[in-house]
């Protein structure tokens, strides 16, 4: 360890000595003078600046405003010696906030230490960008650290904290990081060989990917990938095992950040991802003694069940969890019990069927009365997202049970829960109006007034409840201890519905109004304000009691407080109006409230900022997660279609962006009715293709050739699928192409129905600087016929039994290239019709008879003559199948090729 | 106990270490158990640069432990979890620092 600055170790030492806090103030001012007279004084060297300053860092530490010392920090930084650069950066880490100042000073400082050849003075820059990060900062200095992270000169400790001092910044001014650009070029990071950049990375693209998620969806297969290398391949050096546990941060990170995604579709992928989460779920069967090693592994596994639940919440794996989560809510150790009872909530938020949670209905109402808090909220969260029809009652009233002796903290929160279970579930009347006025009664000043006023809705709108509500509410308002909130709900049901109880023994109209008005003198004026509206109504309900009320009215016509003064003397002169007309009509009976969402749901959710973390559930039920999951559904399919319309265009400065459509090119053209030849090739790649066909169903093999002399680093495909043609691919390629090699990569191609475009595959590697190259698969429909013989009379009788119309077309075209008779057979035959001998008169013509094949659209029958004219190089062709679109499809194919191929 | 406390729409993790308490703040979605694990590693790591680590080391040293706190944790989030990478860096600035220092050391007092 380097060493000390003495005078500061006295300092130190100084200030524990002292007893009280009036010493160590003393102390401490006299410190402040003697730095502030030697800083005035100027001409202190170096060594002194940074002991000054570090006695003011332990001061600010210790919790004493410092007004000084700033703009020495500031001059430390531009010290050549790196234990004062250190010091200057501390300082002005700990003292400026991202709006200071004189933040703006160090802007200069910092880009000069990025640029520096020494790592450890880039690391000092990186350090303080990550911990003051103003705007100054972001706009400026973003592109330099973007640099660092990307350069392969940096070295793998600041490429780290590039990506992190990144994460940072993007987290605070989103729009300096052009965050779509980059994608390609950052996921590429998950591919890393060393586990720290990939963790880096990760936090990074977790960051990146939630905003933009179709930019970044490359990072799903990579984040399989890895976590299928570390899991099942266990891939990693001891370094990076904790606890027996391999990187369990990196594990939590990539779990979290597929559950960003939706399911994948690729059969491959998902089966990856079942065998990842299957060993994670059978590697916690034992459970250890050590703290660290039980913490590291359940960090996962609780991670794990997330993303499971996310997945699937019908698979096995699920099922599993839901026993391991049974369990885990009774375990002895608290953090377990938490966050068993968290992931449960999750659970309970996403299932279709809760039996699984209701099992545990017990033990969860137990752990209410946890001993620890914490417990006991998440306790709350469950039983509010197991809640339905059937067990609704059982619920709600041990959560009024409970709200008795709750936290203070807690019982807000509880009685929107409460309030909104009893409106969802409530199959009774009676029911929902003991408990929510119950609720009311118990939960007092905790109740906000968003409950009240939802009460009042749903009685003045379910004319069944209003008799029965009334009838309630008066009982409530005779017992002595009543609090106001139910004074209010008993005012306004009172003065609405009072009449439908007027009959009833002990409810006649001057008992009710000796009810209300009993309470009136300890009301705060708005509730009374309120009353005197319901007495208003009870003229108009029960002129016997008038006078009873003209008296009220008649004594708050001169009530200090105005509002009450103008209702009383308003109303006083309209019940005192020699017509009721007036009266009856103000007093009309409320109409019904339109239908809205409730203000308690609306309490419940709050929203949360914009780079922050995205929740991937909501407690509640499971229509909540729902709509959540096709909002990110729908949101995802809308960003996939701005995207294939960007991908044409595309160059930005994120290395060199290859994109071709290859359409055009020589080598696709053949493909098209060739098996094998070569794809694509460029100074660095070349990409030959093999395939075969039989009927709906394809294989076809990429060579991925190295042509450079060095490594391709994070190689990469992705096939992009489109309707009804399924690609799957068994294996990757492995992520590193050595020189002068080759890897090869095999798909599995099946033909669902007929499909119209062709699928692109995106191939990426980093080899000095970062490439991608995009191009189009010579998969067409014509791969998937089956050639048929047919004789003569055979196939005119088909030929007629399509017909024409819409099934036929026909063309007339001028060749580009001079017309070979043997060559155009060749070619028909290579698109894999039966070329028919001896069926047109004509030998120069061809005949030829296929059989399309798919497996959901069925079979579809494809018959074609072609009429070659070698003298004017004119060419008629003429289709017929029994799918008018697969029809004008392969005019378009045959056309293009005859005219420009030359065989 | 549970190390995790929930305050306001964050949560707080928490760990003791006899009369020092290691105390973060993360947002509700993160992940408790890993946090805790991060400050674990933390410990492990200035146990083993100030050599059976106690509260007078931090005191005395603070400046230091920023230093390796640096190391660890940026933007919030573990940089890196090999304890070997944490502490070869941490060394590596400490070098440096002392070759200044033996080049000049007789000038200060």
């Amino acid at each position: 360890m380097a060493s000390n600055m003495r005078g500061l170790t006295v300092f130190i030492a100084d200030i524990r000595n002292c007893r009280v806090r009036e010493l160590e103030e003393k102390r401490i001012n006299k410190e402040m003078a003697n730095i502030r007279a030697k800083f005035k004084d100027g001409n202190l060297n170096g060594y002194q600046k940074k002991k000054y300053v570090c006695k003011l860092l332990y001061m600010y530490i210790l919790g004493w405003d410092i007004d000084f010392g700033h703009m020495e920090a500031v001059n430390l930084i531009s010290s050549n010696k790196y234990s004062e650069k250190q010091i200057g950066y501390l300082g002005v880490t700990l003292l400026m906030h991202e709006n200071h100042d004189l933040a703006r000073l160090v802007v200069n400082s910092i880009r000069k230490d990025l640029g520096e050849f020494n790592e450890i003075y880039n690391c000092l820059a990186l350090h303080s960008i990550a911990n003051i990060g103003g705007r100054e900062m972001a706009d400026s200095l973003a592109n330099d650290v973007h640099k660092l992270l990307l350069s392969q000169n940096s070295k793998s400790f600041v490429r780290k904290k590039a990506a992190l001092t990144l994460l940072r910044l993007y987290r605070k001014h989103p729009d300096v990081i052009p965050a779509a650009d980059w994608a390609e070029r950052v996921i590429t990071l998950l591919d890393d060989s060393d586990l720290g950049i990939t963790l880096c990375a990760t936090s990074l693209i977790m960051a990146l990917a939630q905003d933009n998620l179709e930019e970044y969806k490359g990072c799903y297969a990579k984040a399989v990938n890895r976590l299928s290398r570390i899991i099942i391949d266990k891939e990693y050096s001891l370094d990076y095992v904790y606890y027996k546990v391999p990187i369990p941060w990196l594990q939590v990170k990539l779990l979290r950040l597929l559950q960003y995604y939706p399911a994948s579709e690729d059969r491959d992928t998902r089966n990856d991802l079942h065998n990842i989460l299957q060993t994670i779920l059978n590697n916690s069967q034992d459970t250890q003694k050590n703290v660290q090693h039980n913490n590291a592994q359940n960090a996962v596994l609780f991670e794990a069940i997330n993303l499971a639940i996310h997945l699937d919440t019908e698979s096995q794996i699920v099922n599993q969890a839901a026993v391991l989560l049974g369990r885990f809510i009774t375990a002895k150790e608290t953090n377990v019990r938490y966050l068993g009872l968290e992931t449960m909530a999750h659970l309970a938020a996403c299932l279709d069927s809760l039996e699984p949670v209701k099992k545990h209905q017990d033990t969860i109402l137990l752990s209410l009365r946890d001993k620890d808090i914490s417990v006991r909220r998440r306790g709350l969260d469950l039983l509010y997202s197991m809640c339905d029809v059937t067990n609704a009652k059982v619920i709600v009233t041990e959560l009024l049970r409970y709200l008795n002796i709750a936290d203070y903290a807690l019982r807000e929160e509880m009685v929107l829960k409460i309030a909104i279970l009893t409106e969802r579930f409530a199959t009774e009347y009676q029911w929902y109006v003991d408990i929510i006025l119950q609720l009311i009664s118990t939960a007092g000043d905790h109740v906000g007034e968003e409950v009240w006023y939802r009460v009042v809705q749903i009685v003045t709108n379910n004319e069944g409840l209003q008799e029965y509500a009334s009838r309630t509410v008066l009982i409530h308002l005779k017992s002595p201890a009543c609090h106001e909130n139910l004074v209010k709900i008993g005012g306004y049901i009172l003065g609405e519905f009072g009449h439908l109880i007027s009959n009833v023994p002990g409810a006649n109209p001057i008992e009710q109004f000796q009810a209300i008005h009993s309470k009136f003198g300890m009301c705060t004026l708005q509730t009374r304000a309120l009353l005197l509206t319901t007495y208003f109504k009870f003229i108009n309900l029960f002129p016997e009691i008038k006078g009873e009320i003209l008296t009220v009215f008649n004594q708050y016509r001169h009530a200090l407080d105005s509002e009450l003064q103008q209702r009383a003397s308003e109303y006083l002169s309209m019940a005192t109006m020699p017509s009721e007309d007036l009266l009856q009509t103000v007093c009309e009976e409320m109409p019904p409230f339109p239908e809205r969402e409730s203000a308690l749901l609306s309490r419940l959710h709050q929203k949360n900022s914009d780079t922050e973390d995205k929740r991937t559930w909501v407690p509640g039920s499971k229509e909540a997660n729902k709509e959540r999951e096709i909002n990110l559904k729908t949101s995802f399919a809308q960003r996939n279609n701005s995207f294939e319309f960007k991908s044409k265009d595309e160059s930005n400065g994120n290395g060199e962006a290859d994109i071709l459509s290859s359409l055009d090119k020589k080598w696709f053209g053949k493909l098209l009715y060739n098996n094998e030849g070569i794809l694509y090739e460029n100074d660095q790649l070349q990409i030959g293709l093999k395939s075969e066909y039989h009927s709906r169903l394809g294989r076809l093999a990429l060579y991925f050739g190295n042509k450079t002399k060095e490594n391709f680093i994070s190689f990469t495909t992705v096939v992009e699928n489109i309707n009804d043609l399924i690609i799957t691919t068994p294996q990757k390629p492995s992520t590193i192409l050595a020189p002068a090699s080759q890897t090869q990569q095999l798909f599995h191609i099946e033909c669902q129905d007929v499909f119209y475009e062709l699928p692109n595959i995106r191939i990426s590697y980093i080899s000095g600087k970062f490439h991608t190259i995009c191009i189009k698969l010579p998969i067409t429909l014509n791969k998937f016929m089956e050639p048929i013989q047919l004789n003569g009379p055979e196939f005119f009788a088909r030929w007629k039994q399509i017909g024409g119309d819409q099934r036929e077309k026909q063309i007339v075209f001028k060749s580009n290239v001079p017309i070979n008779i043997q060559g155009i057979r060749k070619m028909i035959s290579g698109f894999r019709y039966e070329v028919l001998e001896g069926v047109d008169t004509n030998p120069h013509n061809v005949v030829g008879a296929s059989v399309l094949y798919t497996s959901e659209g069925g079979m579809i029958g494809c018959l074609l003559r072609l009429e070659p004219n070698v003298d004017t190089q004119m060419y008629r062709l003429t289709i017929r199948t029994t799918n008018n679109t697969v029809t004008n499809e392969f005019c378009k194919l045959l056309e293009q090729r005859l005219m420009n191929d030359l065989i | 106990m549970c190390n995790f406390l929930e305050y306001k729409d964050e949560k707080v993790v928490y760990r003791r270490y006899a009369s020092l308490f290691f105390v973060t703040g993360i947002s509700s979605t993160d992940n408790e158990l890993i946090t805790l694990e991060i400050i674990h590693r933390f410990v492990e790591i200035l146990d083993r640069y100030f050599g059976n680590v106690c509260e007078l080391d931090l005191i005395f040293n603070f400046q230091k432990a920023y230093f390796v706190l640096d190391e660890l944790i940026i933007a919030g989030e573990m940089q890196e979890s090999s304890k070997k990478s944490v502490l070869r860096v941490v060394s590596q600035q400490d070098a440096l620092e002392d070759g200044e220092n033996g080049e000049k050391g007789w000038q200060e007092k």
